[in-house]
């Protein structure tokens, strides 16, 4: 591998990226278009809410309270830790989105005729699964105290159980908080894909592709040649996108400025990696297009970035695994929002370091192949 | 079927430019180039022709070691060019029929990424650059963006950024398409240039005209070589037959006439008139043929006999392999 080639198709593609007006828009004007017109999404339905119960009562009632919640459907329960301060890990991971915490002593509380506080726990991270989960704990507690009440016959005041919910990680419940670290990711992807899509099939067109391969230019010097400009300019898109998201929509960050670092140079680096791919495979520019919107599509309904995972049915879910932005907007948000480290955030880390290497190794792969042909 | 040395006899030259034995390129169930033996002697130009998809363009990916045969052996200046590309590559040059420049860089940009890819040093990149300036006629232009060019100064721009690593061999895979007369000749001018200076030329070509301009031809159908000579070699191929050029007005319906006329071996356009090709053994001379067109109603026919020429011994060749 020589350096200097390198370092002249480096110069070669900045010459030209300069030149090319449409690319400038699309890369600085799109995300912020978007960033602002993807401000707000609906609310959706949220079934099998992953749910931690600490049952601290282990009574009879505190067993209806929790079958109360289940009935409901909306909420599945994922664990049964035995003291609340398991709960704080599980939350983090994300294993358990909704914790409920029955104190010891609920059902002699509720014997004696007194209120009984008992805790919800609340992950804010994802708002549209906050706010839709409290809406729902509280209905569940509502039947709970309904049917205990029911019971009571004689009584005229039958007290119950009180909920205290507590909204973890993303207290002020603000869709926005959750919203701009998975834009910054979805607008990074698209705009980068589209960009890089374009960026070996041109010259495969204009055959200077066939050119420059007849020339001691080796694949791999090629494609780093293409991919460093393209990741520089993610960078200074990024930093334009992060900083529309906190200064104006004033997204607090709570997190760790490396583990953002590292889960969003991942995931820029696999959307380089997936346009190059696109552009590689793809004879004509069109056809590079349609295979963008092909990917395009599902990776933004199945990542949990329009719809949360949890409310989709259940044999689709497995699929949103495929996808890397699911990963990325893991990383994002729990940084994000929850602060949540490296430890908390291995899983989707080692995922997305997974993805970079398969979609490379093709690449390099698939220059080798279709270079001439 | 591999038909290595079956022509030649003798296995592949490492003092010719190339030589290549039973070269084989398939494309799933497709034989692109079907055993071709070739060997082009240093400091010729060897023109390579043959009709639209006959497997020119891949034979000479091959030889420049962007793709990879199915079966055969090429050598390039001496070297495997399959096992070792990196050795030929920068001693070869080639260039496309899309003159591949980068349009959004200037002239200059363009010259110096190729100057920097080859490695120049600046001395003689400054020799490379006045000399291609001078003879693509870009004096005061270097600042322009090469999109800007018109098609003539654009094909000599391509040719000399082509060539700035003055390769011992030259790869052109249909230079000239789509350029008009004018501007092809002045090209063919200065590819005789490159010739004189002892530089290899492996040129494709759909143009018969400029046959005549090799050394050598090889003519190529359907992945195989239907015939190799000298252009007057090439053309003592029709030494059997009779080639009489007819011109009349309504040529479409002559044309249809002579098709299925009685023993007229071979009818087609050339140009603006009709060749019709008869072999020796029934000819009985222009006249003849003109009686027997104005009988069938083409008053007007005028039937002179010319000398074949590349396109004639073309044809013919192409027929053949198609009857065989
Ligand atoms: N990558 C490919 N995949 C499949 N078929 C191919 C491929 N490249 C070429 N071919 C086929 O191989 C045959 C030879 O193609 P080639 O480009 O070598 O022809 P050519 O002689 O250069 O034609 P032209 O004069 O039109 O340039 C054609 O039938 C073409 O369709
Ligand atoms: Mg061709």
């Amino acid at each position: 591998m020589s350096l200097t080639r390198i370092r002249l198709l480096v110069w070669k593609e900045f010459l030209q990226l300069r030149r090319d007006p449409l690319l400038l828009r699309l890369l600085l004007l799109m995300p912020i278009i978007q960033l602002v017109g993807f401000g707000y999404v609906v609310s959706v339905d949220v079934r099998n809410l992953p749910t931690a119960v600490v049952d601290l009562d282990q009574t009879v009632v505190s067993r209806q309270l929790e079958s109360s919640f289940t009935a409901s459907g909306y909420f599945l329960v994922v664990a049964r830790p035995d003291a609340e301060t398991q709960l704080t890990s599980l939350l983090d991971t994300g294993v358990a989105k909704v914790a409920l915490v029955i104190p010891q002593g609920t059902q002699d509380l509720l014997a004696r005729g007194q209120t009984a506080p008992v805790g919800i726990v609340v992950d804010g991270s994802d708002s549209q699964i906050a706010s839709v989960g409290s809406g729902y704990a509280a209905q569940a507690i509502a039947r709970f105290n309904a049917s205990r009440t029911a019971a009571f016959t004689g009584s005229l005041q039958a007290p119950g159980i009180d909920a205290r919910t507590r909204v973890v990680f993303n207290p002020t419940l603000d869709p926005i908080n959750t919203m701009i670290p998975g834009l910054v990711a979805a607008i990074l992807m698209i705009s980068l894909m589209s960009i890089m899509s374009q960026a070996v099939v041109r010259e495969r067109e204009s055959g200077t592709l066939e050119q420059m391969f007849v020339t001691p230019i080796r694949p791999s010097e090629y494609l780093i040649g293409k991919v460093a400009p393209y990741a520089l300019l993610a960078v200074a898109q990024l930093s334009v996108v992060a900083a529309i998201g906190m200064l104006w929509f004033k997204v607090p960050f709570n997190g760790s400025v490396w583990v953002v670092f590292v889960g969003l140079a991942l995931f820029l680096l696999i959307s380089v990696g997936l346009g190059l791919l696109v552009s590689l495979i793809s004879r004509t520019r069109q056809q590079a297009q349609q295979a963008l919107v092909f990917i395009m599509i599902p990776t933004m309904v199945l990542s949990g970035f329009i719809f949360p995972i949890e409310s989709m049915p259940e044999a689709i879910q497995p699929l949103t695994y495929a996808v890397p932005l699911r990963y990325a907007l893991t990383v994002l948000r729990g940084s994000f929002v929850k602060g949540s480290g490296f430890e908390a955030l291995a899983t989707p880390l080692w995922a997305m370091v997974g993805f970079a290497i398969v979609i490379f190794g093709a690449a390099v792969i698939a220059t080798r192949r279709r270079i001439a042909e | 079927m591999t038909r290595e040395g079956e022509v030649h006899g003798i296995p592949a030259d490492p003092s010719a430019a190339i030589s290549v034995r039973g070269l084989t390129k398939t494309f799933g169930n497709f034989t692109a180039v079907d055993g071709i033996d070739l060997d082009v002697p240093r400091g010729q130009v060897f023109g390579f022709l043959g009709p639209n998809g006959s497997g020119k363009t891949t034979t000479i990916r091959i030889l420049t070691g962007t793709s990879a045969p199915r079966r055969g052996q090429a050598l390039v200046l001496g070297e495997d060019v399959v096992a070792h590309p990196e050795r030929v590559r920068p001693r070869i040059g080639y260039m496309s029929q899309k003159f591949a420049l980068f349009e959004d860089l200037t002239v200059d940009e363009n010259l110096r990424f190729y100057a920097g890819v080859y490695a120049l040093d600046p001395a003689v990149f400054a020799a490379r650059r006045r000399y291609i300036l001078e003879m693509a006629d870009l004096q005061g232009r270097e600042r322009e963006l090469t999109r800007n060019l018109s098609v003539g100064w654009r094909q000599r721009l391509a040719l000399g950024t082509a060539t700035i690593h003055e390769p011992a061999l030259f790869f052109l895979d249909a230079p000239t398409s789509g350029v008009d007369p004018v501007a092809r000749r002045q090209f063919w001018d200065l590819l005789y240039e490159l010739a004189g200076r002892g530089v290899t030329l492996f040129v494709t070509t759909h143009y018969m005209e400029e046959a005549s301009h090799c050394h050598r031809l090889a003519f190529i159908y359907r992945g195989r070589i239907v015939a190799e000579g000298s252009p007057s070699e090439i053309r003592a191929n029709l030494s059997t037959q009779r080639v009489y050029d007819v011109t009349v007005r309504d040529a479409d319906l002559a044309l249809s006439w002579l098709e299925t006329a009685d023993g007229i071996a071979e009818a087609y356009l050339s140009g603006a008139a009709l060749h019709a090709v008869i072999d020796r053994g029934v000819d009985r001379g222009a006249g003849a043929l003109r009686d027997r067109l104005v009988a069938a109603g083409f008053a007007d026919a005028v039937v002179v006999s010319v000398e074949p020429t590349i396109e004639d011994v073309f044809v013919n060749l192409v027929s053949r392999e198609r009857g065989a």
